[in-house]
């Protein structure tokens, strides 16, 4: 890294900061506005760090291997509990109870999926991402042709949520106009990948992950602690005081007005995380498929244990923050909705719960924690990103493995800046929607495209590039359609009065349908290139079981 | 990889118990898996009314909400089960077949 990047770094949030201040308006906090600082001052010291130590391509995508189980285990859990899963969960049981909990559940769920299926053996058989994977035996072009382009859609739609979620905290905590938050949040995020690669957003992330569980016990414990420790005192005072009363205790209407839908996003959660290009990038970090094991033991402890304190969150946040009516936008006689007024929207009910029973210093703490866990985030997405353009479209498929090293890291570098002026834009455009719902969707697309393509073509011998490219482009294809035809893209965002599609979560025909067409195409590839790629299964499962001759994740 | 190697971890008279135990193993913690989370999704989606009871007289705790905390934890102790399973059974195994090929 030569002088003027670390120039650049020191400066940049500096002149943000004075910015910012110049437009605090009432929202504004000292305290919290402090606490922020302090946590942006203190990530940038992490990437300065980590760029003195980012030389090579392995370290700029996968910390060089040297992370280890536990340590990857709370970086992962740093980027699941993020906007999405702890603003987005906590505010989806604020507005309507139970559901929230079932986003949580399959959230949670896709845990086992990746272990049991994918981890260890995508562990021996990458280097950088599951791209690798999948062109282990079959062929390179079109698998990572297939490969980037439905990590660059999963890594937009997440990229949204992140946004939307980092946008409305900054918003609300400096009273700045939502644009400039949303900039703001995209330029921290360009100099944490730029100049600290892997190995800054996953220190970023570990310290983070820490800090946020015990900023989530704490304030889990002051909301049981207003209810003498019963939980079931303050679900009963969130009945009492809630639009929805004991509609809150049950799946409600919007599982049973369309349980098809509900079941639908609940096998997308399942196996959306088997196929999300920045969690399985994680799996590069480490060692050995044994560490690989141990990331996500520690790594779904992690993410149950908080979630449980979501749960508690939410609740929480219904019983108590009817009693604060400053955290609402009031009618001239003071009376206000709890469900459309809260100030900032409902993604942010635990921000304002932090401020109700922890004071400013609380929220000043968990904003500049949830803040900082975003900005990692989405640093995380932009490298997932930036890896499928340049290892994937750039080197294998342009250069066709001709291109050098220094050659790939500039890709990398001219796709984050492109990548990250992307997610500012569409941060921007999807201003209202919930944040976990985008996820979800991220999820569908996830599960139908990369999860089938990649079992499959670890686990079944038949699998061959036919297949593969046609199921997963269906998959792909299919889902995206779906989503563009339902209500949320064709209602929302282009106006339309009537959605075309029934129900907005394509999971449940988009992921069977993949799974149909890889082997329908495979087993009727009767070419030669088929037979050879049946044949070369062996080679890929001694690799995948014993890690003999696996490459990548050595120390340099 | 070489050729050969692949040859040599083949024969291994280890190697084919690897593989099958452990993909035994890992297909039926899918099994459980799947069993947990489709029995959860589904009578949520088509039993609401069990999951809306609440958990008791005197209780506004639904019997859903506690089956998914209980949920919640199952999921973390399948996998804390088959990293046991694996540590203890499978690289044993994993070892020798590395140490004789390498």
């Amino acid at each position: 890294m030569n002088k003027i990047n670390k120039w650049l770094t020191a400066l940049l949030p500096l002149l943000a900061a004075p910015a910012a201040f110049a437009e605090t308006g009432e929202g504004a906090n000292t305290e919290a506005i402090i606490m922020f600082l302090l946590f942006i001052a203190g990530t940038m010291a992490i990437t300065w760090w980590a760029a003195r130590k980012t030389q090579t391509t392995s370290d700029f995508y996968t910390a060089g291997g040297g992370i280890t189980g536990f340590q990857n285990g709370l970086a992962i859990a740093g980027d699941y509990i993020s906007a999405a899963s702890f603003l987005g969960i906590a505010g989806m049981v604020y507005v309507s109870g139970y559901y929230g909990v079932i986003y949580a559940i399959g959230f949670l769920f896709g845990w086992p999926v990746v272990m049991f299926l994918v981890a260890e053996r995508l562990r021996n058989l990458g280097r950088y991402n599951f791209a690798d994977v999948t062109a282990f035996r079959l062929e390179q072009t079109p698998v990572r042709i297939l490969a980037a382009s439905a990590s660059l859609l999963i890594i937009a739609l997440y990229l949204i949520a992140q946004m939307v979620g980092a946008g409305k905290l900054i918003v609300l905590l400096f009273g700045i106009e939502y644009k400039f938050a949303v900039v703001i949040i995209g330029a921290l995020m360009m100099i944490y990948v730029f100049f600290g690669g892997m190995t800054a957003t996953t220190w970023v992330q570990i310290i983070k992950a820490v800090l946020m569980l015990t900023g989530g016990t704490l304030l889990s414990g002051l909301v049981l602690y207003a209810f003498n420790f019963s939980p079931d005192a303050m679900l009963a005072e969130a009945v009492t005081v809630h639009p929805y009363a004991e509609e809150l205790m049950s799946p409600g209407d919007a599982v049973t007005s369309s349980p098809l839908n509900a079941l639908s996003l609940g096998i997308a959660l399942a196996f959306g995380t088997a196929g999300l290009p920045h969690i399985l990038m994680r799996f590069f970090t480490v060692w050995s498929a044994k560490e690989a094991r141990k990331s996500v033991i520690w790594a779904s402890s992690f993410i149950g244990y908080f979630y449980v304190l979501t749960f508690i969150i939410g609740f929480g946040a219904i019983a108590l923050l009817v009693r604060h009516p400053e955290f609402f936008h009031q009618g001239i006689d003071g009376s206000f909705n709890m469900l459309t007024d809260l100030i900032g929207g409902t993604n942010m009910a635990a921000v304002h719960l932090s401020n109700a029973v922890g004071g400013s210093l609380l929220l000043g703490f968990l904003a500049a924690v949830t803040f900082a866990t975003i900005v990692a985030v989405v640093a995380g997405l932009a490298l997932a990103g930036a890896a499928s353009i340049s290892h994937d479209l750039y080197a294998s498929v342009i250069a066709k493995g001709r291109a050098t090293e220094k050659q790939q890291m500039r890709i990398s570098k001219i796709s984050i800046l492109v990548l990250g002026v992307l997610s500012i834009l569409l941060g921007i455009i999807f201003e209202h929607q919930n944040v976990a719902f985008m996820v979800g969707l991220a999820f569908a697309i996830a599960a139908s495209a990369n999860f089938p393509v990649l079992v499959l073509s670890i686990s079944w011998r038949g699998c061959t590039t036919r297949g593969a490219v046609i199921g997963g482009f269906i998959g792909l294809l299919v889902a995206t359609v779906w989503v563009v035809l339902s209500k949320t893209v064709w209602v929302d965002v282009l106006g339309n009065a009537e959605p075309i599609i029934p129900f907005p979560n394509p999971g449940i025909v988009s992921i069977p349908l993949a799974f149909i067409a890889i082997w329908f195409f495979s087993i009727t590839d009767k070419t030669a290139r088929a037979e050879r790629e049946r044949n070369a299964f062996d080679a890929l499962t001694v690799r995948s079981q014993t890690g003999i001759g696996r490459t990548g994740a050595v120390a340099h | 990889m070489q050729k050969d190697v692949v040859e040599q971890v083949l024969k291994h008279p280890k190697y084919e118990a690897l593989v099958k135990g452990r993909t035994r193993a890992s297909m039926i913690f899918f099994g459980l898996t799947l069993a947990i989370y489709a029995g959860f999704i589904l009578t949520m989606a088509y039993l609401p009314d069990v999951f809306a009871r609440p958990l008791g007289p005197n209780w506004t705790m639904s019997v859903g909400l506690f089956v998914g905390l209980m949920v919640v934890c199952s999921a973390v102790i399948l996998i804390a089960l088959y990293v046991y399973f694996s540590n203890k059974w499978f690289d044993p195994l994993l070892d020798e077949i590395v140490r004789d090929v390498e």
